[in-house]
């Protein structure tokens, strides 16, 4: 057994992630056996606590009408995700450029940022009806105010020398900020990405809360009314999903695009 | 109004004199003259904050003079800068992260486009001369991340001689190094000089460097930097690091610390 320690670094990278994981698959396993067994003991009454096997019980018979809501809330997520970071992408590169939309703009985008998004939510309801838009719109107001903070702070992390140099080659504004201030601000984009990615999902559930007819957040929602605490549970897994799934979606773009070494922040 | 001795390639500073605006004004160099001439190779030596890199900064027109004037090739800086008359190498090597080294040697090339003075079939041949000649051959694809500090530096150098300027501007560009990374590199610069032949501009605060490289040693003051002394540097090209151990140059630097260091005692006796 101790022999094998040695062979550890020889191993293939896929088992080598799953001797890293191990441990972890273990304790998740652990738990769950943990909880089954506590359950079933103690009587705990099903509406307080499901066991494991009820909400895997849940999750077969309900399988596919839960992957078809969690796919509306993914659908919201990514729509308010793009249409979020895309203005804010838009506004930091104008407000890199001209400071004084900056400095009338970034307070409200600052006071907008500190209104609870649940206090929002049930207006948004009321303005844009109980389809789509408002979700989307309450998943894109959260990815924003993230985009729009990294995306300036990146596109202004250029050295000041290497803007003199830009200036001695009497390089235009557009040569500047494609082949130095973008590249250079990928890097805190795709961070800010990484979080907004997971806000985005959030955003959408809780704008399903205030007022949906499908969605994830709306099986969370109708369950608890009904005190199905196991249904309960398996949406609270398809949402947690939902949110990994589109994380790492994103790391993986980010991977593909920062290439070079070095070039990814630290978490 | 020109400057009778402007009429030609020299770089030539005439009272110059540089405050910084603001609530507590600076004032960076005081009633500086003196020439440089084409294809000379000066340094500028001096106390931390005495204005040398304002001066390469007045040089190359990224900042203008309150007082004085100054000549770049029959030119003002300005429309030096607009022939893209200067390379400019930094104490950081300020390269691009996402660009090989190859790909950053060349960049110059891009952002100059039309105005390039290297057609766009010799770009790549020529920056892969220019790696070569700073020693870099087979390091064209590695990216700064992987490369060494004084490496980084080279390619720095390359890409500020790719597009063939008139006069190379030098930060402390061996500052941040160690003192063998720094001697190789100085011995690196002279072999590259040798063959560019271009003006050199040379800022450091090693006399030990300055006289070793250059034609000329301009000792700046302490702030606001004046022309304390302009020294000429005797010692025959092409040099080697033998030079360093002659008695002449033993005694070359003594005096030159010596004047640095009169001068510092001297200023910090008055109120
Ligand atoms: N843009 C600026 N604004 C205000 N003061 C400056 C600026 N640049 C340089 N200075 C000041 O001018 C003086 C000379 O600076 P610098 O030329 O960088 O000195 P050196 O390169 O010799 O160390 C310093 O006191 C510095 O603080
Ligand atoms: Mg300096």
């Amino acid at each position: 057994m101790m022999a094998n320690h040695d062979n550890v670094k020889k191993k293939s990278p896929i088992i080598h992630t799953l001797s890293e994981w191990f441990p972890a698959i273990l304790l998740f396993l652990g738990t769950i056996v943990l909880w089954q067994i506590l359950v079933t003991v103690l009587k705990v009454p099903r509406y307080v606590l499901p066991s494991p096997l009820n909400i895997l019980e849940i999750i077969i018979k309900r399988g596919i009408d839960l992957v078809i809501q969690v796919g509306w809330t993914m659908l919201e997520a990514i729509m308010g995700f793009a249409l979020g970071a895309g203005v804010a992408f838009i506004a930091a590169s104008i407000f890199v450029h001209v400071r004084l939309i900056e400095r009338s703009m970034l307070p409200w985008a600052i006071v907008l940022e500190t209104v609870p998004i649940v206090a929002i939510a049930p207006l948004l309801t009321i303005w844009l009806g109980f389809g789509l838009a408002p979700k989307v719109v309450i998943a894109a107001i959260v990815c924003f105010f993230p985009v729009l903070v990294n995306t300036t702070r990146g596109l202004r992390s250029v050295a000041p020398q290497a803007l003199e140099l830009m200036h001695l080659l009497s390089a235009s504004r557009w040569q500047v900020y494609f082949r130095v201030r973008l590249p250079s601000a990928t890097p805190f984009i795709f961070s800010a990405l990484k979080v907004a990615s997971s806000l985005s999902v959030i955003g959408a559930i809780v704008a399903e809360f205030t007022g949906a007819d499908r969605g994830i957040g709306y099986v969370v929602v109708s369950a608890s009314y009904r005190l199905d605490t196991a249904l309960l549970f398996a949406g609270i897994t398809f949402s947690s999903l939902a949110g990994v799934v589109f994380y790492q979606i994103i790391s993986g773009l980010e991977r593909l695009i920062l290439y070079w070494p070095g070039a990814r922040l630290p978490e | 109004m020109m400057n009778v001795d402007a009429t030609n390639n020299n770089i030539v500073l005439s009272n110059v004199g540089m405050i910084f605006p603001g609530e507590q004004q600076v004032e960076a160099l005081r009633d500086v003259s003196f020439t440089i001439r084409d294809k000379e190779f000066v340094s500028l030596v001096g106390p931390s904050g005495c204005g040398k890199s304002t001066l390469l900064r007045l040089v190359s027109g990224l900042i203008a003079p309150t007082t004085g004037e100054i000549s770049v090739r029959s030119k003002t800086p300005a429309q030096a800068q607009a022939d893209v008359d200067f390379g400019f190498v930094f104490q950081e090597p300020v390269l691009f992260p996402w660009l090989t080294a190859l790909e950053n040697v060349i960049l110059p090339i891009q952002i100059l486009g039309k105005r390039s003075p290297v057609k766009d079939q010799e770009v790549i041949a020529y920056a892969r001369q220019l790696l070569a000649d700073v020693e870099l051959s087979g390091f064209e694809k590695h990216y700064p991340e992987q490369l060494s500090g004084g490496m980084k530096q080279r390619v720095a150098i390359a890409r500020a001689l790719i597009y063939h300027p008139p006069i190379l501007l030098m930060d402390e560009p061996f500052g941040a190094l160690d003192e063998f990374t720094r001697d190789r590199l100085n011995l690196l610069l002279l072999h590259v000089w040798e063959k560019i032949r271009a003006t050199i501009i040379f800022v450091t605060h090693s006399i030990t460097e300055a006289l070793f490289l250059s034609d000329r040693v301009v000792m700046l003051s302490s702030r606001p930097g004046r022309v304390m002394s302009i020294v000429d540097v005797p010692f025959e090209r092409p040099r080697t690091f033998d030079v360093r151990f002659t008695q002449e140059f033993t005694e070359l630097t003594a005096e030159l610390r010596h004047m640095l260091q009169l001068r510092e005692v001297a200023d910090d006796g008055q109120p």
